[in-house]
């Protein structure tokens, strides 16, 4: 009975609650299209237009606000992101894969992992520092320093969702591969790679996307050049202008593109299962 | 199974983890240790070098600044945990129990998740148009007639900073608590329902129960999130609210090592604490 007016109370609460999360999201796309350069990041918006896009590539007269330091950032941080991906993807394969037979120390192992994403960006990265800094003495990079943090960060993530894959894997496939003569690694390779692939599409999305925007560690453990986050926490301290408001509608963009291409990927990966179903069931 | 299979298996399951758990050794568990190494140490204005002294510690817990950061840590963590959890369980609730539908459930979680593909720091500062003198919440709230004047304490105080922290962090709260639920056998809640319990019965006997290991795994990963923190604060407090994250980044900027790493052990030592309090609770591994 009372869960007949909770309902519809929760309902409008959750649609309110769903408003918290996007608000700023909001304020942030229409405070984008302020006028600019005179138009600052606050309301009333002056007038419509996309100068501040514009800016970001350069595209106005120069003025008294420089352009956002982005365009090196920008590749830096994708090609730290591709790093990243791949060696935390075949970390977490590997790792998962073990986990499959039970050892000894298997619980050990599991936190040791996890552990990665529980620390926080700030401690792993002033470790690091440390480290590298006071005891080894070399130079701290994006590519060396930060990029060993960033796989200490996604490796766990990639582990977790590989272990989700294969605990739900039958074996028996395998072990008929086996069993017909195939060698282990041709076996991984055309049995039960194809087969956990979805799987791994999704690690590696949560290493890419993770590793993008990761800034705790990256702050510490990196060196002059700067990522992309990095570029943009140096506006904090100075002045903001809506062309990081722009900025931020762009890159969010970029983010569903991303998630496009796994989708379609996915789908494709899917449907070739499906099909390869469908012929086995011909045979 | 022979024996000479078994061992190559062994060895193969090793050669398989050997790599995660070294590069976990040398660049998770190693600076961590390097961290409480060098509180230790002896700080000289620009130097640092390995003569083992307590100075840093008592620097630390002798001065207002440094001990105040961390009453300043604890108490926004637990303002921040207790609004995520206030806000977050209703929407759990919705999401995880009371809709019936699968397909309406998933789309309303991807709705949650979606703000998560937009950087974390221009999330952050998109609070500042929100919350600023001429921002949108004062210019609704005087459109509406609410206030006469702006209200000066939304933006660059501990206010605006929990705010910003309660939005960011209250999505950890909802997944775990809805995934729980979601798992709650609706048979107890339609018998408990015949027998003639109300719904707040049900709720104090048998959803909140059921769905406490989710509270745990939620509470757990904002509590982590927030006392790490440093950016939020940085960024929506004007450099009033310092976190223990806050102190280890500007001691690091001014080449302050040891300092630092005294900071990292107390957070370190907090962490600790609250998660293993945490884990007292609920058994997490029976549970799941």
């Amino acid at each position: 009975m009372e869960s007949k007016i909770m309902k519809p109370v929760l309902a409008v609460y959750v649609g309110l609650f769903i408003l918290f999360l996007y608000g700023p999201f909001i304020v942030l796309g229409i405070i984008s299209f302020q006028q600019g350069p005179e138009g600052g990041p606050q309301f009333p918006i002056i007038e419509w237009s996309t100068y501040w896009y514009r800016h970001l590539f350069g595209m106005v007269p120069p003025s008294r606000i420089a352009p956002l330091p982005v365009g090196d950032a920008l590749i830096r941080s994708l090609t730290l992101a591709f790093m990243t991906m791949v060696t935390a993807t075949v970390l977490g394969v590997m790792a998962a894969q073990a986990f499959r037979k039970h050892f000894r120390g298997a619980s050990v192992v599991f936190y040791l992992i996890v552990l990665g994403m529980m620390v926080p960006g700030v401690l792993t990265g002033l470790g690091i520092s440390l480290l590298s800094n006071n005891v080894i003495g070399i130079d701290r990079n994006w590519w060396s320093t930060a990029f060993v943090a960033h796989v200490v960060y996604t490796f766990p993530f990639a582990f977790l969702v590989m272990l989700a894959i294969l605990n739900r894997f039958d074996a028996s496939v395998e072990e008929a591969s086996w069993s017909l003569g195939v060698s282990p690694i041709t076996t991984f390779r055309k049995v039960t790679f194809p087969l956990i692939f979805p799987g791994v599409l999704s690690a590696m999305l949560f290493a890419f996307t993770l590793s993008f925007d990761e800034f705790p560690r990256t702050l510490f453990a990196s060196g002059r050049d700067q990522t992309l986050p990095l570029a943009i926490y140096g506006t904090f301290s100075v002045e903001i202008h809506p062309n990081i408001f722009a900025f931020g509608v762009l890159t969010t963009l970029f983010s569903f593109a991303l998630l496009a291409v796994y989708g379609i990927l996915m789908a494709l990966s899917v449907r070739r299962a499906k099909r390869m179903a469908m012929q086995e069931d011909i045979a | 199974m022979s024996a000479p299979s078994t061992n190559r298996q062994k060895s193969h399951s090793f050669q398989l983890l050997a790599p995660g758990v070294v590069w976990m050794i040398l660049f998770l568990v190693a600076p961590i240790m390097m961290i409480v190494y060098v509180s230790f140490w002896t700080q000289t204005t620009f130097a640092i070098n390995p003569t083992l002294t307590l100075d840093s510690w008592r620097n630390f817990f002798s001065s207002d600044a440094y001990v105040g950061a961390l009453w300043t840590t604890i108490r926004l963590w637990l303002i921040v945990l207790t609004l995520t959890f206030l806000i977050g369980y209703p929407a759990a609730l919705f999401v995880g129990l009371l809709v019936k539908s699968k397909t309406v459930a998933t789309v309303l979680l991807v709705l949650c998740v979606i703000p998560f593909w937009t950087s974390f720091l221009i999330r952050v500062l998109a609070w500042r148009p929100m919350l600023g003198r001429e921002g949108a919440i004062n210019i609704l709230l005087q459109k509406a007639g609410l206030i006469d004047s702006p209200i000066e304490v939304l933006l660059f105080s501990e206010l605006s900073v929990i705010i910003g922290m309660t939005q960011i962090y209250v999505v950890f709260m909802v997944g775990p608590i809805a995934f729980m639920l979601g798992r709650i056998d609706r048979n107890i809640i339609e018998a408990a329902r015949d027998l003639g319990a109300g719904f707040g019965r049900i709720f104090w006997k048998i959803i909140f129960p059921l769905s406490l290991p989710g509270v745990v795994v939620g509470a757990i990963f904002v509590s982590v999130m927030v006392l790490g923190e440093f950016a939020t604060s940085g960024a929506l407090s004007g450099r009033k609210v310092n976190l223990l994250g806050n102190i280890i980044v500007t001691q690091v900027g001014t080449l302050k090592w040891a300092m630092a790493s005294v900071a990292g052990v107390v957070l370190t030592i907090l962490l600790g604490i609250v998660v293993a309090g945490f884990l007292r609770i609920v058994d997490l591994k029976r549970e799941i």
